[in-house]
């Protein structure tokens, strides 16, 4: 099972690049795509669920063009876009009935797995009320759950825990990390801590460019020793902010306790901190940033 | 009420629709009518004669396609603003500011009416254009070809403008509802002054531009005593009367008020209907039910102890689900369609349809035409999703990312369309089959497969459901209500010629699926 990127570019409308030669390789696992807004992650997430084909570069399932031949993959796909819609007048029960027909899934098997799975996202109880009446939490249950229907081997996830509550955001962390096993799964999200939970590798994406792809342990390896916890008076946290990556800061009674990703130990530092993989994150979109500005 | 939210809302609302590809669409049906009318396919007649075409006569004339067409068509043109709003987020963004009802409605009204106002004046251009190309009389007229477009045209826009934004106000007829309730109001408002000629009540001014123009006639054209006839045809012209070189709409100041004050009764309905607005509240507004009572919630300083762990979910223990086999995955998809297609009605809708049902049966064959279009009437909200609802309802990436749509949904949706047709009208069916009338038989089956299949190009085409709403009504109107050949898609006007238009409408059914097929595919792939 594999999944291969090679040079994907797209444009959108001749001149607004929102990928640029995107290269990129995947076995079974899950990838964490983090990126800024803006980035091309939900461009990336369309093209890798057949919806849109790439200007340029090839999307490959097990060796087959997706643009070529979607179906080999949508046989395989689980897919939950950023923004979807339900039939208000469906049930969950009849529209995850609905979908498995779409998907071309034998009906019996597919009863039996809707009622799992509805089990699976808490919606038992509520499985014959009509889908105009839930909230947003429980409507994107309802689309892991049609994403789960046809057991997937490539389960693409675009901002999964937007709108679901810190219970329910765990529980679906769970989930994907018992998925991830003989299948391909890739999360795209601005949480870094759903990241830095689940994912078994992580791909970081700024200006369409693939700027950083490798296990979390890496990532975190090239912010090594490189992270300080500085105290500073509450007015000059601003000018630390000027010269430093500050990555997060917090009032104390003694001043101002920032942790700040640095070559070396600014003044005020108190002790080197163990790096996350949000210092790791910013430090590298900062040095892209950076790369980026000389460039131009 | 400010003047500045006001401007600011229809300036809004009026670039975002001028940037959208719909507007370019609704330019190019404006100049689609400005030449069928250049052309005369569209024109006034006399009894059998016609006025040498002058700018007064070009003028009214221009007026009249405006009045009879565009008031028809503008409405399901501009009837989206409100929508626009809900759908984008926007709406709710605007309930936060203290932005009043009336100054929301009447801005939005103004929208709607540049709109319209934009395809006069394409026409009016088409007119000047028509002036010289006919150059029967070559003698222009500025204010005699264009003072209809101000004085008819526009107060009928400012009306047709209000119609459509206090549809999207009120709540019952937001949806399809209210498209084909509007295709009966509109026909009450035209025949109403025509109904009785010296009713101070017409709205959309063809009563106006009658009275000046045959008062005029009868001097000129022998033996005429009244009336117009409005004609759409091709191949067939009226004669033209030499002598009626007609110099337009004689205004008085009284006459042009009176048009005039139609814009202002447009304002006014929309600020007294701006009051029902809901402004952006989605919410229900019945009556809550109590609640039992909630167990008093623990301290938050309470220390926590014996907390349940958060149970993980152990997915690796689902069924397993294969791929059916071909045919009876595509025949549950079809159910699936189907079920889909009928969800949401009341038991009332079905009690309607099986009425109608009864009715086929028990009414004589020669009034089954008749019945069966009443019938076929009913499902016309259940045909207007087709092709639609995977775009209004936010289903497209789910959906299109299934495999083999274009192979089993897409064929699946339109076979639960026909299935839906023939169901209704299955009454018409049996008693023609039992008559054995073969020909009526035919025309049936023609007329069951066509209704879904212009639905589902209309609606993949366009993306909305109401274009379909809007032209089936004047179709079912045209057709099936007044028994004219060729349109009568039921096959009961065809007569001798039955089984000839049956094929005729096998053949478009076939093309207008074809058609939409290659949309949607366009659309799958990701190409738009």
């Amino acid at each position: 099972m594999q999944l291969a990127l090679e040079k994907v570019s797209k444009l959108y409308g001749g001149r607004l690049q929102a990928l640029r030669e995107f290269q990129l390789e995947l076995k079974p696992g899950v990838l964490g795509l983090l990126g800024p807004n803006g980035a091309g992650k939900s461009t990336l997430m369309r093209i890798l669920a057949t919806i849109t084909r790439p200007s340029a570069g090839r999307v490959l399932w097990n060796g087959t063009d997706t643009a070529r031949e979607p179906d080999a993959l949508r046989k395989v796909l689980g897919y939950l876009p950023q923004d979807f819609g339900v039939y208000p007048h469906l049930s969950a029960l009849e529209f995850l009935e609905y979908l498995a027909a779409v998907k071309g899934l034998e009906q019996r098997g597919a009863r039996r797995r809707i009622t799992e799975l509805l089990e699976l996202v808490n919606l038992a109880d509520v499985a014959k009320r009509p889908l105009g009446g839930f909230s947003g939490g429980m409507r994107q249950r309802v689309g892991i759950a049609q994403a789960l229907l046809n057991d997937p081997q490539l389960l693409i996830v675009d901002e999964p825990t937007a709108g679901l509550d810190p219970e329910e955001r765990v529980r679906f962390r769970n989930l994907l990390s018992e998925l991830a096993g003989e299948r391909i799964v890739i999360l795209s999200t601005h949480i870094v801590s759903d990241v830095e939970a689940v994912a078994t590798s992580i791909a970081l994406i700024a200006h369409g460019r693939l700027v950083a792809h490798g296990a979390p342990e890496a990532l975190l390896t090239a912010v090594e020793g490189r992270v300080w916890e500085v105290l500073v008076p509450s007015a000059a946290l601003n000018e630390l902010r000027r010269q430093h990556l500050v990555s997060n800061a917090a009032h104390r009674s003694d001043g101002v306790h920032a942790r700040v990703v640095a070559e070396k130990a600014p003044p005020g530092t108190l002790k080197p901190l163990e790096p996350s993989l949000e210092d790791a994150y910013l430090a590298m979109l900062a040095t892209h940033r950076g790369t980026a500005e000389a460039r131009a | 009420m400010s003047g500045q939210a006001i401007w600011a809302i229809a300036r809004a609302d009026f670039l975002e629709r001028t940037r959208r590809y719909g507007f370019f669409v609704t330019l190019l049906f404006a100049v689609f009518l400005g030449y069928q009318t250049a052309v005369g396919h569209l024109f006034m007649q006399l009894d059998s004669y016609r006025g040498v075409y002058t700018s007064g006569w070009i003028g009214a004339l221009m007026a009249m396609v405006i009045t009879l067409f565009v008031s028809l068509s503008g409405f399901y043109i501009v009837k989206s603003g409100v929508q626009r709003d809900r759908e984008t987020g926007v709406g709710a963004i605007l309930a936060a500011t203290p932005l009043s009802r009336p100054a929301y409605a009447l801005g939005k009204w103004l929208s709607n009416f540049a709109v319209l106002a934009a395809i006069v004046a394409v026409l009016a251009l088409a007119a000047l254009v028509m002036q010289f190309v006919a150059a029967e009389d070559t003698h222009v007229n500025l204010w005699a070809l264009l003072s209809p477009f101000l004085l008819v045209a526009l107060p009928a826009m400012a009306l047709t403008a209000a119609a459509a934004l206090c549809f999207e106000i009120l709540p019952g007829l937001r949806g399809g509802i209210g498209n084909v309730v509007w295709f009966f109001v509109w026909t009450f408002a035209l025949s109403l002054p025509v109904a009785k000629e010296n009713s101070p009540l017409d709205p959309l001014g063809m009563i106006t531009v009658m009275r000046a123009l045959t008062a005029e006639a009868k001097k000129y054209i022998p033996g005429y005593k009244g009336g117009i006839a409005f004609q759409i045809d091709v191949g067939h012209h009226a004669q033209v009367a030499q002598d009626f070189r007609w110099a337009g709409i004689a205004w008085t100041w009284e006459s042009a008020l009176g048009r005039l004050a139609w814009i202002a009764v447009a304002a006014i309905l929309v600020a007294a209907v701006s009051q029902l607005f809901d402004r952006f509240d989605g919410a229900q507004a019945g009556r809550a039910r109590r609640a039992p009572a909630a167990p008093a919630p623990p301290a938050l300083n309470s220390p926590a102890r014996g907390l349940p762990a958060i149970p993980a979910a152990h997915a690796m223990k689902l069924a397993e689900v294969a791929p059916g086999s071909s045919f009876p995955a595509f025949a549950q998809m079809v159910v699936a369609e189907l079920r889909l297609a009928l969800k949401g009605y009341g038991w009332w809708w079905y009690a309607v349809a099986l009425g109608l049902l009864i009715a086929q049966i028990a009414s004589p064959l020669s009034a089954t035409g008749v019945v069966l279009g009443v019938a076929w009437v009913w499902p016309v909200l259940v045909w207007s999703g087709l092709g639609t609802r995977e775009k209004t309802r936010g289903t497209q990436q789910v959906v299109f990312s299934c495999p083999e749509i274009l192979a089993r949904q897409f064929p699946a949706a339109w076979i639960a369309g026909i299935l839906v047709a023939l169901l209704c009208g299955a009454g018409a069916g049996v008693k023609l089959a039992l008559a054995g009338d073969l020909h009526g038989l035919s025309g049936w089956l023609a007329g069951a497969i066509f209704v879904p299949s212009l639905a589902l190009f209309l609606g993949v085409w366009s993306g909305t459901s109401k274009f379909f709403e809007g032209l089936y009504m004047a179709l079912w109107y045209v057709g099936p209500m007044h028994h004219t050949p060729r349109i009568d898609f039921t096959g009961s006007a065809s007569g001798a010629n039955a089984v000839r238009y049956a094929l005729l409408y096998f053949a478009l059914s076939a093309a207008l699926f074809v058609m939409a097929w290659l949309r949607r595919r366009v659309q799958i792939n990701g190409l738009r």
